[in-house]
């Protein structure tokens, strides 16, 4: 049976719709991420797991049996919220023990669980500590803990790092991964940062616009992401615009500009022939050679307009022939970035293999 | 800062001096009452030839006077519980609730504050007499609480909107029922509010003399009533023992909010 499902999940607010036909299926265990833009629905769908909003249509299901009729606090679900939320009027300790207090737990059940939480979160010897007196990554571990506390089935984390600085963003999820390893709790995690989501989740959801747009593993979005939004939401990418020669299979020939023709190349979406397309480049996919290569299948003209060291890597900006922006990321050291300088003609190589298409 | 007041020079002197001026005007009087009540002329004469306790001894013997007081303090206590828990109910209205006019009654709750206490008193005064409650603990109460409650509304409605509903929520994911949660987290993290919401009820109330003499009889009087009706009969200095009593615990309820408030931040 699958562990949790969501099925046709619909919210509107009046005649704004939030989210629709969101499906998916989670498996126990499983490190889930929403990701997307705000306003894209990802803590729309988390708050009705929660139960703070009833979904208009559609239903939950965890372990076979719909969560949509339990009020939150039945529900039994985890969360660790954007803000703060720790019982300011509560000592840290007190704070973790409060699920458990609600759940009529005999005391000496209640200190050892304080104890085994605080010691998975690494704060022990601070029970006694009010809110206000810890760091706002500390807080958040607090929360992480209460949230664990009563071992709950589904923990929800909804953007718990936006108001951390960078250097301590990332100190707290090797943190979150460790704690997600060790409780082997599902977790259902949102954030807008795709950097976040890659280095945390077995698998992501991206979010646009109300719908889930993609599901897949970190790499599966990065390869082969389904539309132009997922490209360029999961890593940097460049468009450039194209015209649609023929499509079959999944693969399309198209042409650029005047002259240039690519064949081969993953499509995704529906385009006839003629169609307007973008064409979506990787800039660490992209090989650089000064002057130009002629008309070879796969190269484009471009001319540089910028070059930006950064340490073990070289951001090249080049602009195409027809006018579109590129960046090329080529490691320090390479022979033909050494003597660039802004202005010099480059043809910019790729494999139309790992190259995709989208129907504009 | 703007205005660096070591480098004012003169100016500073001057700034002190208005300063001062302001804070005499509004003590003094203060001062002189007390100066007063404890003066052994029997004419309130100042400077006080000597001083006494004889008009202490005398207000504490009076059981008029000590039934004023503890009408006073009975009524003020009604009213202060009253007021507190219709504050709490219409602030969470005012500040949770998603309904059509909802500024427009946050504005009317407020109108007691802006109205003419003695417009109010005349209405009041008039409605009562249809219905009996002239003279009574309840129409004591009501007049009272109608002009308590916009300050116990105004000082829960600021603190539950400092108050953040996520951490509720989080006692509710927790496990708390909406009661429960309320009862054991956002209500502790609003006393604050809740304190001052009674303190300010009970003042209201305590030194309130306008609409209670209206309400007032003869044989049910708050203590600034006997004092009023006292100064209108014969003039002893009793009259100062007593307001000065009636100072002595406003002031010490507004030092302990000052406390509790400085507790609070350290």
């Amino acid at each position: 049976m699958t562990f949790l499902q969501i099925r046709g999940l619909r919210k509107d607010y009046g005649i704004v719709t939030a989210v629709r036909d969101v499906n998916l299926t989670v498996e126990r265990g499983e490190f889930m991420t929403f990701l997307g833009p705000s306003g894209s629905g990802k803590s729309t769908t988390l708050y009705i797991l929660a139960g703070f909003e009833n979904p208009t249509v559609g239903d939950i299901l965890l372990n076979g049996d719909s969560l949509i009729a339990t009020p939150s606090h039945k529900r039994n679900i985890g969360m660790v919220f954007q803000r703060y939320t720790l019982f300011p009027h509560l000592s840290v300790g007190e704070n973790i023990a409060f699920p458990l207090k609600v759940r009529r737990l005999p005391k000496a059940e209640i200190d050892a669980k304080v104890a085994k939480m605080l010691k998975l979160v690494r704060l022990e010897g601070f029970e006694d500590r009010k809110p206000a007196q810890m760091s706002g990554g500390q807080q958040q571990r607090v929360a992480l803990a209460r949230a664990l506390a009563y071992d709950p089935p589904v923990l929800l984390m909804d953007e718990p790092l936006s108001a951390l600085d960078k250097k301590l963003r990332e100190e707290i999820q090797h943190e979150i991964r460790r704690i997600h390893q060790e409780t082997e709790v599902t977790i259902l995690y949102v954030t807008h940062d795709q950097e976040e989501a890659l280095r945390l989740s077995d698998r992501i959801a991206v979010f646009s616009r109300g719908v889930i747009d993609q599901i897949g593993t970190g790499p599966e979005l990065y390869a082969n992401p389904a539309t132009r939004f997922v490209a360029e939401f999961v890593g940097d990418s460049d468009f450039v615009d194209c015209r649609v020669l023929s499509a079959q299979n999944g693969r399309a020939d198209i042409a650029i500009g005047s002259g240039l023709t690519i064949r081969g190349v993953p499509m995704h979406g529906r385009a006839a022939a003629g169609g307007a397309a973008a064409l979506m480049l990787r800039p660490e996919r992209l090989s650089l050679a000064r002057g130009s290569v002629g008309q070879g299948s796969a190269n484009l003209a471009a001319t540089v307009t910028d070059i930006t060291f950064l340490g073990s890597n070289i951001h090249v900006a080049a602009a195409a022939e027809t006018g579109e922006a590129l960046s090329v990321r080529l490691p320090f050291g390479h022979e033909a970035a050494s003597s660039l300088s802004r202005g010099d003609t480059v043809s910019l190589g790729f494999d139309p293999a790992s190259a995709h298409v989208f129907s504009a | 800062m703007l205005l660096n007041f070591d480098r004012l020079g003169a100016w500073k002197w001057i700034l002190l001096g208005i300063t001062g001026l302001t804070a005499a005007f509004l003590i003094l009087p203060i001062l002189f009452i007390a100066a007063l009540s404890f003066g052994s002329s029997q004419w309130l004469i100042f400077p006080p030839p000597g001083w006494t306790l004889k008009w202490y001894a005398m207000f504490f013997a009076d059981p008029r006077w000590l039934e004023a007081a503890g009408t006073s303090f009975y009524i003020a206590a009604i009213v202060t519980v009253l007021s507190v828990l219709l504050g709490l109910v219409a602030s969470f209205g005012l500040v949770r609730g998603r309904f059509i006019g909802k500024e427009g009654l946050r504005a009317l709750f407020l109108t007691p504050m802006i109205l003419p206490v003695v417009v109010l008193a005349v209405a009041l005064y008039a409605f009562f007499l249809r219905i009996g409650l002239n003279g009574t603990v309840t129409g004591f109460v009501i007049a009272h609480l109608v002009v308590a409650l916009p300050f116990s509304i105004l000082s829960i409605t600021n603190a539950l909107e400092g108050f953040d509903k996520s951490i509720e929520d989080a006692a509710v994911l927790c496990g708390a029922s909406p009661l429960e949660a309320k009862l054991r987290v956002t209500l502790p993290s609003i006393s604050h509010g809740l304190f001052s919401a009674a303190v300010f009820s009970f003042l209201t109330s305590w030194d309130e003399v306008v609409l209670a003499i209206f309400m007032a009889s003869p044989t049910l009087q708050t203590l600034p009533v006997k004092i009023w009706a006292t100064l209108r009969q014969d003039l002893t200095p009793v009259i100062a023992a007593a307001s000065t009593l009636l100072i002595v615990i406003t002031i010490a309820l507004m030092l302990l909010v000052a406390l509790l408030r400085k507790g609070l931040k350290s």
